[in-house]
């Protein structure tokens, strides 16, 4: 649709910097925030511009350890929420793939069934089945490990189904094709599904890394080790002070911080990931 | 030397659906077999099962003397072009051709050699860098080809490979096939519905219909001697006049009252058939009928009349005329036609057979 209408012009653009401003203003601030003293925000206005204490703050958040009773400095909590958030992410789409594989290109008894139990799993998610998962990772011995972190998110409904989607719009003549070609099974999916879902991955990739980036309830429960704490969740630890005064600029700086793998990620990936969301190259 | 022998073979679904209940067949090396028949008559199935895409529930296929029923598709030494070319889209030009080699474990400067001599044959050799994506369609189905030629294998298999393609470029690839078949001198089976490729193409047609072999023989076979009315309707274009008519001693008669005079042993009812090119102009004296005309086709070559065979009730039987250059009788007009006995075509009514 091309229109030239300049109040249109004009209140669409007026639409769009509002939004914006909605959205960046808090960004900002946390911004402005992390380079006053912490007592900047007791005495009762809001800083708006930027303070003298930045580099002070933000020495002090990567580098010392983050304090009321986390005993590990922001930047390995990074490290730990990364191993997570990539365990997460390339589990759930290693198992999803293989899942959608087996029930889209193998004929076996109960099939369909497997499907739609498969996708029934959408109804149970972490926070509904907390206490016997927890139940299942603490007899396993698996608290306060990696493993422990993220195999309980691996498995992923929603993937599998994307997956499954994806591949049933291969055309048979391709597989068939293939299949005159001398591809086995493996030959088959690497050689000619896994590029052709290329796109469909990176897509999966920006979604379940934030998702996994975001785990809160799980990582909060399951750890007890410092070693082990994830930066989403420690925030929070950092916020209950009982005595003297929260630091928030070093809380907003952590929260900066813990915003940026994300961003890093969607920008990086922006292109791929409008690519699989919305065309095909088949 | 006898290359692919198909022997009572027979497909039956899961369901109990008879697709095809058995089809003989045995094929030289080196010919071309195109099946042809109507959509739903069984040819891509056939085809299918001899690729190894679908079992054969009943007979035995043979390649070089070897069974074959139980082989994977990789195994029978075969390779098939598909209707939708099911070219490899993330691969090049190259890798498309080269992936089947690749599988089998050939060295890699041989699948190279024989890359390149496949892609000179068939004027690829500019594109071999390129995405399938970016290639028209006529230069796909050449990859598709290319892609089979490059194994080399005892049997091309062709599945409808040119229905995608614009009606100028269909004619074109059509003459490059038959010319490349018989330089290489691969035994082909290639399935159709047009009429006319299965004619200029073939060695031998088998038309199918149902899932039986109605007929199998040269395209002139075919023409000249059809086993059935359903052949004789399927080959020829515009296809051959069938009336319904009697066999008595007088002769055979049409409409109801025309009588054609022919002694002939067989008594009752048959159809009777005559190619629109076999029907010649007369005048009223030495005409066999007349036809009351309704509607005119000019193609400049040749003029196509339909009409209907005129009799005193007027429910005569549809016909048309095919004649050579240019005509414009006129609209409801009579044409007095001479059908000459030696193009007719006789076939019994009951068992479909030819007399």
């Amino acid at each position: 649709m091309i229109e030239n209408r300049p109040w249109l012009t004009f209140v669409s653009h007026a639409t769009l910097l509002t939004g914006i401003a909605l959205v960046a203003l808090p960004v900002w601030m946390a911004l402005v925030a992390s380079t006053h003293p912490a007592s900047a925000f007791g005495v009762g206005h809001i800083p708006l511009w930027f303070g003298d204490a930045g580099a002070e703050t933000w020495g002090a958040v990567l580098f010392d350890k983050a304090g009321n009773g986390v005993d590990v400095p922001v930047w390995f909590m990074m490290l730990n929420s990364l191993i997570m958030a990539l365990g997460i992410t390339f589990g759930k789409i290693a198992i999803s793939l293989l899942s959608a594989y087996a029930i889209v290109f193998f004929r076996f008894p109960f099939r369909n069934l497997c499907f739609w139990i498969i996708f029934m799993t959408l109804m149970l998610p972490v926070e509904v089945r907390i206490v016997p998962t927890y139940e299942v990772v603490a007899n396993l011995d698996l608290l306060n490990s990696y493993t422990g972190l993220t195999l309980p998110l691996i498995a992923s409904a929603t993937a599998t189904f994307l997956f499954r989607q994806c591949f049933l719009s291969i055309p048979g003549e391709l597989v068939e094709a293939a299949r005159m070609d001398g591809a086995g099974p493996w030959r088959f999916f690497f050689d000619i599904l896994l590029p052709l879902s290329r796109t469909n991955i990176a897509a999966l990739f920006v979604i379940l890394f934030i998702y996994g980036w975001n785990q809160y309830l799980w990582p909060l429960l399951i750890t007890t080790d410092d070693a082990y704490y994830t930066l989403v969740m420690s925030i929070k630890r950092m916020l209950s002070v009982t005595d003297g005064d929260i630091a928030w600029n070093q809380i907003m700086a952590t929260t900066l911080l813990a915003m940026l793998p994300p961003v890093a990620v969607v920008i990086g990936m922006q292109k791929l990931f409008v690519k699989g969301l919305v065309d095909s190259e088949k | 030397m006898t290359d692919v022998i198909l022997e009572k073979v027979g497909k039956t679904y899961p369901n109990g659906y008879h697709a095809i209940p058995s089809v003989d067949l045995s094929i030289e090396e080196g010919e071309f077999i195109v099946l042809v028949g109507p959509s739903g008559c069984g040819k891509s199935t056939l085809l299918r099962m001899v690729a190894g895409l679908e079992s054969i529930s009943t007979g035995e296929l043979r390649i070089r003397g070897e069974r074959m029923n139980e082989k994977e598709p990789a195994d029978r030494d075969i390779a098939m072009v598909f209707q939708n070319y099911a070219l490899y889209p993330h691969m090049t030009v190259y890798d498309n051709m080269a992936y089947g080699l690749k599988n089998r474990g050939m060295a890699k400067d041989l699948i190279a050699e024989k890359v390149s001599d496949v892609a000179a044959m068939l004027g690829l050799t500019e594109l071999l860098q390129r995405k399938p994506r970016q290639l028209s369609g006529g230069q796909r189905q050449r990859v598709a080809m290319g892609r089979a030629m490059v194994r080399d294998p005892k049997v091309f298999l062709f599945d409808e490979p040119l229905s995608n393609l614009d009606a100028k470029l269909r004619v074109q690839m059509r003459v490059e096939i038959r010319q490349l078949q018989r330089k290489l001198g691969t035994t082909t089976l290639y399935v159709t519905h047009d009429q006319v490729e299965a004619m200029t193409l073939a060695d031998r047609l088998v038309v199918l219909n149902k899932g039986k072999a109605e007929q199998i023989g040269t395209p002139m076979d075919l023409y000249n001697k059809p086993a059935t009315p359903f052949v004789a309707a399927f080959i020829g274009s515009p296809s051959m006049n069938l009336l319904d008519a009697h066999l008595t001693e007088q002769g055979i008669t049409v409409s109801d009252e025309l009588t054609l005079p022919l002694s002939h042993p067989h008594r009752g009812a048959i159809v009777w058939g005559i190619r629109p090119e076999h029907l010649d102009v007369s005048d009223e004296h030495n005409a066999d009928f007349a036809l009351r005309i309704q509607a005119v086709e000019s193609l400049g070559a040749e003029t196509l009349i339909h009409g209907k065979v005129e009799t005193t009730s007027g429910q005569g039987d549809a016909m048309v005329v095919r004649l050579s250059g240019p005509h414009l009788p006129d609209i409801n007009s009579l044409m007095w036609l001479k059908a000459p006995a030696q193009y007719w075509h006789l076939f019994d009514a009951v068992t479909q057979q030819r007399l």
